[in-house]
């Protein structure tokens, strides 16, 4: 009796996980694009299995799905917003709706804990085509803190996808010179490389001092190298992100346009052997051979041409298109959080400035997940998740919509404060 | 010279008892060379009077459109342009621009555009501001912009005269002036002055003290305007034994706008407080020509329509302060629809990157409001950026649309220009090409770019 329990256990579970496996959806008849070699396939159909892509095809059929025609409709990966603040801001001026900056934390700053899945700019976003976000702190330092990645799906407990998947710094501005910025992430490497935590990064600041000191005692290079200059000092939270980045765990995002900045930060990624993205690249077209050479990848808005600063004065429109045919991979961008869908309205200028517009999709879903190893993201493929958008045209032109949002296979409702507003006023 | 003189003495100002000499201050000096006949045939134009010709010609000649339609004949010697049944558009018109006065690069040494140093300040002038080789209008010359208008900034309640210009090269800012366009003044809302000065524990610093710091300009206005009436209504004797009142730069540009000769550009977020704004202009006699930024237009637009008032808008700018939290897409579409398809809408930048392509800004409202379930027509779009603009900047006689008299500002677009990959192909200001995408030396490079990259290049 019972073993027959036991049996009858396993059994039922048995069907139970069949049956929750069995979540099938078939998007049937629509222009798909993948961004992937298979470019653009007209007329087809996509089969999703418990959240997961299964096949792309014409004539797809399955007995347990439930079918959508989509006749007429465009189907696309979800866009990916690279560096945006979405769900840390909600006003920009309002500094107690802000949550992207830190004077405590520098490198450390990790903001996974603050995310806000119900921000207004998530369901708007998510309206505008974005269904990833790679969260990023914008700390005015050389570091600005953990880029960490969340799904626009408004579930507060299910957003987040990827902690602290890269790290970022900015070069430009303020009154120190680039140079003495270089030295300092240099220095700062340095500091970190040779900081053993052990297994516990929660160390108190006197444990770092003392590990400083130890290893200076073993080497006078060490000693030489962790020297950092009095003004800075970074807690043990920081320099485990510094860390990573030296192990080559995670990439370092770096904000530079000027041409000559970004041959300065090439040479340097050689020289500490880092994983190396720019952001920015304003001027990137006129050392696009070196960054292909590098294999550097760029974060670009391809919307903004203005020459806003001695070191971006050789802004233009073409930019994507130039360093995208010397090989470089790029990343689109908005130059504004709020709006970080109008990412596409920069890839469609940037198509309109020659960039070749399978590419420019690419820079918007599949060369961002590439770039930061989001596992199974960013296209049309089977095995991939199903992050999804279906709109009622080219999701480049700017008099698109979107109609339907799928994150993980999943309907999530394509609906803002701003869509019950225009209701409310509308007819008045 | 004298009578010619005199004719603008009474055409500009004519409430002010100024002399000839300071009533001719600062006047624009363009004057384009002659364009001789330019004829544009095979185009598919947007008249920007809400008309669309399929298949038409645009006569140009000496600078202004002298005709168009379906079956122009070819005058002998014209230049021909085979537009090739490509899309023509009249010149771009940004109503709300800070090119000039907030050039590029972005530099303390020349952000010129905020004189926030009191919050009633209508006796500056932006175009002492404006640095005519600021780099960021041939970007726009290359969106189409034809005519620009430039406002000092947002800081304070009254923040000075605006001016309008042409979108061409020039050394001076009189050169680029646009001729007969009347002064407007800024005058704005909100948050910004409010933090501006209540930043500085002085008023003011909430929405009430606001309207009181308007109220009281307006109603010292109203006091200099009675002084010098009371002074031109005495006998030429009595004039004689006493000095005619002296002038104030502040309150010249107020009662200028009492008289109906200056234009209220009102930088203004909220629904309720441009109908505050509105029933300001009631109590003191004046008219609101355009709110701008007007984010929460469509929660007031058939107030807007009711009074005669444009609503100038982004397409989708939101959320960098409170005051712009409520955007809705559609904004533009339900201020154009308004009582009856009466309303005024604008789409306007604020950007130097938004206004090299406020045609893209059009078409996402455009979309947006048919999404909601409008019709609005590219021909009616159009006037969003042309038309609607002259008309709210008093220059609707001269540009805005494509009709015989007009100055010839003129647009081809290489396709639809209501797409994202539309880029225009040729511009013409007054008739003469300044851009023209096959001649890689149009537009002319502003000062600042010459060798700027490297000494031998050139920015652009």
């Amino acid at each position: 009796m019972k073993i027959n329990k036991k049996i009858l256990i396993s059994f039922l579970s048995c069907i139970i996980s069949f049956l929750s496996f069995s979540e099938e959806l078939l998007l049937k008849n629509a222009k798909i694009h993948t961004a992937t070699e298979r470019g653009t396939l007209e007329n087809s159909d996509v089969l999703i299995r418990d959240g997961v892509i299964l096949r792309i095809g014409k004539n797809l059929v399955s007995s347990r799905a439930k079918e959508k025609d989509l006749s007429g409709k465009v189907i696309s990966p979800g866009f990916i917003a690279p560096q945006t603040q979405l769900g840390i801001v909600e006003i920009e001026l309002v500094p107690e709706t802000r949550d992207d900056r830190s004077d405590i934390y520098s490198a450390g700053l990790s903001i996974d804990s603050a995310f806000n899945a119900s921000s207004t700019l998530i369901p708007y976003n998510l309206t505008g085509g974005i269904t990833l976000s790679l969260t990023t702190p914008s700390s005015s330092g050389l570091f600005s803190g953990l880029t960490s990645v969340f799904s626009l799906s408004g579930s507060l407990e299910e957003s987040l996808v990827i902690s602290n998947i890269a790290l970022s710094a900015n070069i430009s501005g303020g009154e120190d010179s680039m140079a003495a910025k270089i030295l300092l992430l240099e220095d700062s490497l340095n500091l970190a490389a040779i900081t053993d935590f052990g297994l516990s990064p929660f160390i108190s600041k006197g444990e770092v001092q003392n590990a400083k000191s130890r290893n200076n005692q073993s080497n006078y290079y060490k000693i030489y190298e962790s020297s950092l200059p009095e003004e800075v000092s970074y807690s043990a939270r920081d320099l485990v992100a510094l860390k990573k980045v030296v192990n080559r765990e995670i990439p370092l995002v770096v904000k530079a346009n000027r041409a000559s900045h970004i041959l300065a930060l090439i040479d340097f990624a050689k020289r500490k052997n880092i994983n190396l993205i720019i952001h920015g690249a304003k001027e990137g077209w006129r050392v696009s051979r070196q960054l292909a050479k590098a294999k550097i990848p760029v974060i670009l808005q391809p919307i903004d041409n203005i020459p806003n600063s001695f070191n971006e004065l050789g802004s233009r429109l073409d930019n994507a298109y130039l360093l995208n045919k010397s090989g470089v991979t790029i990343l689109i961008g908005s130059h504004e959080t709020h709006n970080a869908y109008l990412s596409r309205q920069g890839a469609g200028i940037a198509v309109s400035y020659g960039l070749p517009w399978e590419e420019a999709l690419k820079g918007l879903t599949k060369n961002i997940a590439d770039v930061f190893n989001l596992d199974k993201r960013g296209s049309i493929q089977p095995g991939y998740i199903a992050d999804i958008v279906v709109w009622n045209g080219d999701p480049l032109e700017v008099t698109s919509f979107v109609e339907e949002a799928y994150l993980s296979g999943k309907a999530v409702p394509v609906r803002n404060r701003s869509m019950k507003l225009k209701d409310r006023y509308i007819n008045q | 010279m004298k009578k010619y003189l005199f004719m603008i003495f009474i055409g500009t100002f004519s409430f002010l008892t100024l002399s000839p000499e300071e009533t001719k201050a600062f006047e624009s000096t363009y004057e384009p060379n002659d364009s001789g006949d330019v004829f544009i045939e095979d185009a598919r134009i947007l008249t920007g009077t809400g008309k669309e010709i399929l298949k038409g010609s645009i006569l140009i000649s000496s600078n202004k459109v002298k005709a168009i339609g379906e079956s122009l004949s070819k005058p002998p010697g014209a230049k021909v342009i085979d537009a090739n049944g490509k899309w023509v558009t009249p010149g771009i018109i940004d109503i709300h621009s800070h090119m000039g006065v907030y050039p590029a690069p972005s530099l303390r040494s020349s952000s010129d555009g905020n004189e926030a140093t009191s919050p009633v300040t209508a006796h500056v002038w932006a175009e002492h501001s404006v640095w005519t080789q600021d780099p960021q209008m041939p970007l726009a010359l290359k969106g189409g912009i034809t005519t620009f208008h430039v406002l000092p900034g947002s800081a304070n309640l009254i923040g000075g005269r605006g001016v309008t210009l042409k979108n061409i090269w020039s050394r001076t800012v009189q050169g680029m002036k646009f001729p007969g366009a009347p002064y407007t003044l800024k005058m704005a809302c909100g948050e910004n002055p409010k933090r501006v000065y209540g930043g500085r524990n002085s008023e003011p610093s909430t929405r009430m003290g606001n309207v009181a710091g308007y109220r009281k300009a307006w109603i010292r206005a109203q006091g200099y305007r009675n002084k010098l009436e009371e002074y031109k209504s005495k006998s030429e004797e009595a004039k004689e034994l006493e000095y005619a009142p002296s002038r104030d730069l502040e309150l010249e540009t107020l009662v200028g706008v009492l008289e109906g000769e200056i234009l209220i550009q009102n930088h203004c977020y909220r629904g309720e407080e441009m109908a505050v704004m509105l029933d300001i202009a009631k109590e003191f006699n004046y008219k609101v020509t355009a709110f701008h930024h007007a984010v929460e237009a469509y929660k007031v637009a058939d107030i807007l329509a009711d009074n005669g008032v444009c609503a100038a808008m982004w397409a989708d700018w939101w959320g960098f302060k409170h005051e712009a939290f409520d955007m809705v897409w559609e904004n533009a579409a339900i201020v154009d629809q308004a009582n009856s398809g009466t309303g005024c809408a604008i789409i306007h930048s604020d950007s130097a990157i938004g206004i090299q392509r406020l045609n893209q800004e059009a078409a996402k409202a455009m979309a947006a409001g048919n999404r909601a379930g409008f019709n609005i027509l590219p021909s009616r779009a159009i006037k969003w950026i042309t038309s609607n603009p002259a008309k709210a900047l008093g220059i609707a006689d001269k540009v805005g649309s494509l009709e015989a008299g007009k100055m010839a500002d003129v647009v081809i677009w290489d396709g639809n220009p209501f797409s994202v990959y539309s880029k225009t192909e040729k511009v013409f200001v007054d008739g003469l090409l300044l851009y023209d995408k096959d001649n890689p030396s149009t537009p002319k490079a502003t000062d600042f770019e010459l060798g700027i990259i490297n000494s031998q290049e050139n920015r652009l």
